[in-house]
């Protein structure tokens, strides 16, 4: 799932300074299961601002409502409304930034700024404990890599084997990191495939990347009028 | 006396329309992963989730006891992670009602946590 971690207080601070009336919106989706954006943690923020204004002795309204799904309009309830009848002067999301763009389309005549950055796709390893996974590139090859991705885990993103600069089984870049690709060898050493280290992936093509859009299967000619 | 929040009250008809409109068929069952990966538990199945959810809510008006909130939430976090794919033969919107339901307890505070 995507992972969330929140900005420093002096930035939130800093964007929403100039205005009077906020709206703090949550995702009870994965920014809530990592424990970055969902109900309690917009309580918690909420409860920050107010006691910083407080000390500043200045008047802000700021509330709260948590959407159950940012990166989808039709989990948004009653937002629409919240957002009508408080008149807010500006929204701080505390959603991923695919969610905090769809609210920033979708409220657009007002202000929108992300009290959360938005780190990873990654794994939970323990609560509030997560590791990236995937950079989501579009050219998957952990089938040929056992499983780990070089694009995510290799320092210089290689698809095709180790740089000269592996020493020991750690990366030149950070001796305290592992190298991706010592690790790939030794998986796919242990599942006896060694074969398909050598099988040569073409680079990812970099350049002019545009946004991406996923039509899956099955679903092609639903969407065929669509420029995708 | 009713105490159902203005989403629900906007909502009352689409929710009743369901109430009145779910057969009780079964058909969106196997649309639910959980249900097929719980071993076909009918506490998984969609209808089963709506009906003891937002229908329950409905019909007590809002007014529920802590007893059934909780269980409420559970049905509307532990049985459904709202992937929205459950689909219902008579066109009912049964993830838009299961995110009523997850609304209103938000509103009264009882909502799934994840670090406990």
């Amino acid at each position: 799932m995507i992972k969330v971690k929140r900005k420093k207080f002096d930035e939130i601070i800093d964007c929403i300074d100039r205005y009077n009336n906020i709206l703090n919106v949550g995702c009870g989706g994965c920014a809530s299961v990592c424990l970055g954006g969902g109900q309690k943690e917009v309580g918690i923020l909420n409860e920050e601002l107010r006691l910083y204004y407080e000390k500043k002795g200045e008047k802000k309204d700021i509330d709260a409502y948590t959407v159950e799904r940012a990166c989808n309009e039709k989990c948004f309830l009653d937002l629409p409304n919240v957002i009508e009848k408080g008149n807010y002067d500006a929204i701080i999301t505390m959603c991923c930034s695919a969610g905090t763009q769809l609210i920033a389309e979708k409220f657009n005549k007002i202000p929108v700024y992300p009290a959360v950055d938005t780190i990873a796709i990654g794994i939970d390893r323990d609560i509030g404990l997560y590791e990236e996974k995937c950079r989501a590139c579009g050219h998957c090859v952990i089938g040929y890599t056992g499983g780990i991705c070089p694009i995510t885990r290799c320092a210089k993103s290689l698809f095709n084997g180790p740089c000269g600069g592996t020493n020991k089984g750690m990366c030149e870049v950070n001796p305290n990191i592992p190298c991706a690709w010592y690790e790939i060898y030794n998986r796919l050493k242990e599942q006896n495939r060694l074969e398909d280290i050598k099988k040569i992936h073409p680079p990812v093509d970099w350049k002019n990347q545009i946004q991406r859009t996923v039509v899956q299967y099955g679903y092609e000619e639903r969407y065929v009028n669509m420029d995708v | 006396m009713s105490n159902l929040p203005d989403i629900i009250l906007s909502n009352k008809s689409k929710i009743k329309f369901a109430m009145s409109l779910c057969a009780r068929c079964s058909m969106c069952a196997p649309s639910c992963f959980l249900y097929r990966a719980n071993n076909g538990d009918p506490t998984y199945m969609p209808s089963y989730k709506m009906l003891n959810s937002i229908g329950l809510i409905f019909k007590k008006k809002g007014n529920l006891s802590d007893n059934d909130l909780e269980n409420i939430k559970n049905i509307v976090w532990e049985k459904c992670v709202l992937c929205t794919r459950c689909y219902c033969s008579l066109g009912i919107d049964i993830p838009y009602l299961i995110s009523l339901a997850r609304d209103f307890c938000r509103q009264k505070g009882v909502y799934k946590t994840y670090d406990n």
